[in-house]
């Protein structure tokens, strides 16, 4: 366990859309938290191609990311959190293309930003994602209830795998690149 | 004339008005799409192979453009084409009653790319409705921030969105005996760009490899750092209000600028010399590639770039600075210049809406512009937004996009119309770096790493995908250089201690007030249309380039650009199966509009069931 590990904490989402804006929702939550001098604390909408840049362009890189975000899946209840280590590998080049057309025109997806941060080497060993789940897409500026109650919950838990990471294998999912769809 | 199909006539002073002893001047025939359609049942009756299309869904996050098309693979031809955006968005209606300061940060959120150039927008929309003028400093320093905003865009459109088609690994796919003559082409420009053979070339232009591709990458890095010295942030700054900028203009500023500016000098240079050699190579390997994407030259721009000293943001005087622009608007019918006074742009415009998810508005409320001059009821200051969701209908409703024209036409837009228009248009006031020649725009280029040079873009014969990507090329070193001669301006402004960049504004209480704000996006022509009534925004409409390229047909069954460009589009590419038919030839033609928002392509063979699919990724502004 490396409680010093260079860390960048990320949160990832559109705004005005409920649940799916937990990160954008959060983030001066979170910025007030009490951070070690080793964690950054950043809002990563800005792009997967400008953030592999940022990264290419650190003389000291991170040694550990953690992401920030909540994208609905099947088999899980709204409010639960899954912690995912990212895997790493990588789909197929003409995938991976489209995944670039979306960055550099905007799109905003944490899952573009791990695929295409694959393929062009950036990430550390340790790569995280919380993820929420957030139920069906809706607008609005504030989270539902079942969200709501477990904020302290999320951002304990964000504490805690930027602190130490994820140390044992049932506290987290592995993610590969390959295996996430593109629809 | 000005105007050949509205009913407005200019006396000998230039006073318009409207034509006399016409019952309902602005009357338009409504033509039935069934005949269409019944003929396409038909040959399904009798030959068995044209079916009903299915779209997949389109889930992608950022907004959706599905284009149809129908093809007829043996005879190698496509029979018809329907362009459809699946997505409302409803700017216009989020806007409706808010403050009209919001409107520059809340429209800037339309695009993903171009968010400066919305922000830019509605800042002049209000500008004219309340009479504000920047000072010179925020003039300039604002169409510094628009450049470099499309020094971000362009390359990425020519080499990470349009590019991969022409590069040896697509090609390879479907016109292998391109590649194999483009191993024995030399290239005519290898003293700018280095390479050897065209060959050479589009083995740098694969996606994610090449590198071409990814110099572009590394490229809009330096746009985006330029940008947000002035900007704040990419891509929605912070920094641009109605009456200039709000950020502090140095001598550092501009130096941290020039630093960055100066790498699209060569840069510029490098990808208009790759993008006639590819171009060139094409065409003469052969010449169907000519009615790729082909269409009359029939195109709209705004203009660009204020002058400071000139623009004053007055309706009255917008011929005046709208013309002394560094990119001069105006209307092209079919290779011929119409106008370039901006408010015969602007009164022009109209909106039709019968494909269209939206019900007709009711009234008539603003029967001239502030000139005095007749407006249509279609017109967008007179245009409402009202969103009928409905089933899609090929024979009725089929798109959230509206059909805008100007005269009735069906018009086409992108940063090539810029070049287009100012070259054709010689009404450029006098420029170090740039010269219209009436058939031309000369573009010189000091020397940094490469020799000083001057490049020439030269009006087309023919227009097509091909020349709507090669203009598109020549608009990288065309926009350096009105940067560069802007940053000279900021220059002497701040030497002689000008360096006020906004003006202070109120907004009034009481009253109506009308404004347009005409810019331009990286892919061309955009315009806010606001009334302003009682402090808040009674009315708000928005033209995006898109909203003009991927319309739907108008009333009167006249196709839309995307869908004219594609039923005229030769398939040139080569295939065994059905199954191994990609595309690419309407694939070409579609990017060469660069889409403006997320745009999946269906085709049908009509001799089967096979649908292909493909994405043609760019930005998300196009949609209402």
């Amino acid at each position: 366990m490396d409680w010093n590990k260079r860390t960048v904490l990320g949160t990832i989402g559109y705004h005005n859309l409920s649940n799916h804006s937990i990160a954008p929702l959060l983030i001066d939550k979170i910025k007030q938290l009490d951070w070690a001098k080793n964690i950054t604390v950043e809002e990563m909408n800005w792009g997967p191609i400008a953030i592999v840049q940022w990264f290419q362009s650190l003389e000291t890189p991170f040694e550990r990311v953690v992401l920030f975000t909540a994208i609905q899946r099947p088999k899980r209840k709204i409010g639960d959190v899954t912690i995912f280590k990212w895997g790493g590998k990588t789909p197929h080049e003409k995938e991976i293309q489209a995944r670039i057309g979306d960055a550099v025109t905007g799109v905003i997806s944490p899952e573009n930003l791990l695929i295409i941060g694959e393929y062009f080497k950036i990430w550390p060993e340790e790569v995280y994602m919380i993820d929420v789940e957030p139920g069906p897409e809706k607008a609005g500026e504030i989270l539902t209830p079942k969200v709501g109650e477990r904020v302290m919950d999320y951002l304990k838990t964000l504490q805690i795998v930027c602190k130490q990471g994820c140390i044992s294998s049932d506290n987290f999912v592995i993610l590969h690149g390959d295996k996430i769809s593109f629809k | 004339m000005c105007f050949q199909n509205l009913p407005i006539k200019f006396d000998k002073d230039g006073n318009a008005s409207l034509k006399e002893n016409v019952a309902n001047p602005y009357q338009y025939k409504v033509v039935k799409l069934d005949e269409e359609q019944d003929k396409l049942k038909s040959l399904l009756v009798r030959n068995g192979f044209i079916k009903n299309i299915d779209y997949d869904p389109v889930t992608r996050v950022a907004g959706a453009l599905a284009f149809h098309s129908v093809v007829d693979l043996q005879n190698k031809k496509v029979l018809s084409t329907n362009s459809m955006a699946t997505l409302f968005r409803g700017y216009e209606i989020i806007l409706k009653g808010r403050d009209p300061r919001d409107a520059a940060y809340i429209s800037s959120r339309a695009c993903g790319v171009c968010g400066g150039v919305h922000g830019t927008t509605a800042a002049l929309a209000i500008e004219m409705a309340l009479g504000i003028v920047p000072p010179p400093l925020g003039l300039v320093m604002r169409n510094i921030l628009l450049a470099i905003e499309y020094l971000y865009d362009h390359p990425l459109h020519l080499f990470l969105l349009a590019g991969p088609d022409y590069s040896e690994e697509l090609v390879n796919e479907t016109n292998p005996e391109i590649v194999v003559a483009a191993g024995k082409t030399k290239t005519k420009s290898g003293h700018i760009h280095g390479y050897n053979t065209v060959l050479d070339i589009m083995k740098d232009l694969n996606p994610l490899k090449g590198k071409l591709y990814l110099e572009a990458l590394s490229m809009t890095r330096v746009a985006r750092e330029a940008y947000v010295l002035i900007g704040g942030k990419y891509p929605h700054p912070q920094s641009v209000i109605p009456g200039g900028l709000s950020v502090t203009v140095t001598i550092t500023t501009l130096n941290e600028l020039y630093h960055r500016l100066i790498k699209f000098f060569d840069y510029g240079q490098k990808v208009a010399a790759i993008w006639d050699d590819v171009f060139d190579f094409f065409l003469e390997q052969n010449p169907a590639y000519a009615d790729c994407g082909v269409r009359p030259a029939t195109m709209v721009d705004t203009g660009v770039w204020d002058r400071p000293g000139v623009y004053d943001a007055s309706y009255a005087n917008a011929d005046t600075w709208g013309e002394a622009r560094w990119a001069t608007p105006g209307v092209v019918v079919d290779g011929e210049l119409i106008t370039t006074k901006l408010q015969q742009v602007n009164v022009g415009l109209e909106e039709f809406v019968e494909h269209s998810y939206y019900e007709k508005w009711d009234g008539h409320r603003f029967k001239t512009d502030p000139a005095g001059t007749p407006l249509s009821p279609n017109h967008p200051w007179n245009k409402e937004t009202v969103p009928k969701p409905g089933k899609q209908n090929w024979k009725d409703r089929y798109s959230w996009d509206t059909s805008p024209t100007w005269d009735r036409m069906p018009m086409e837009a992108g940063a090539y119309s810029r070049l287009y228009v100012t070259a054709k248009a010689q009404k450029l006031p006098k420029s170090k770096f740039l010269e219209s020649t009436g058939h031309s725009l000369k573009i010189h280029i000091p020397a940094h790493n490469l020799p000083e040079t001057t490049l020439e873009w030269k009006v087309p014969e023919k227009w097509n995908a091909f020349e709507r990507n090669r203009a598109r090329a020549y608009c990288i070193p065309y926009s350096a250089m009105v940067a560069m001669e802007n940053w000279m301006i900021a220059q002497q402004l701040l030497r002689e201690g000008k360096t006020s960049v906004s003006t202070p504004y109120e907004i009034p209480k009481k009253g109506v007030f009308m404004g347009m704000g005409a810019w331009g996006a990286g892919r061309g022509f955009l315009t806010h249309h606001l009334v302003i009534e009682n402090g808040v925004i009674a009315n708000y409409q928005i033209i995006t380039p898109s909203t003009l390229n991927a319309a739907p047909r108008t009333p009167w069954g006249a196709l839309g650009p995307y869908e004219e460009a594609v039923l005229n589009t030769p398939l040139i590419e080569e295939f065994k199966n059905v199954e191994d038919f990609q595309g690419i030839d309407i694939l070409r033609a579609i990017r060469s509009f660069d889409p403006c928002m997320p745009c999946t392509t269906h085709i049908m063979d009509n001799d089967s069931n096979h649908v292909v699919t493909r994405e043609v990724t760019t930005c998300a502004c196009g949609l209402e």
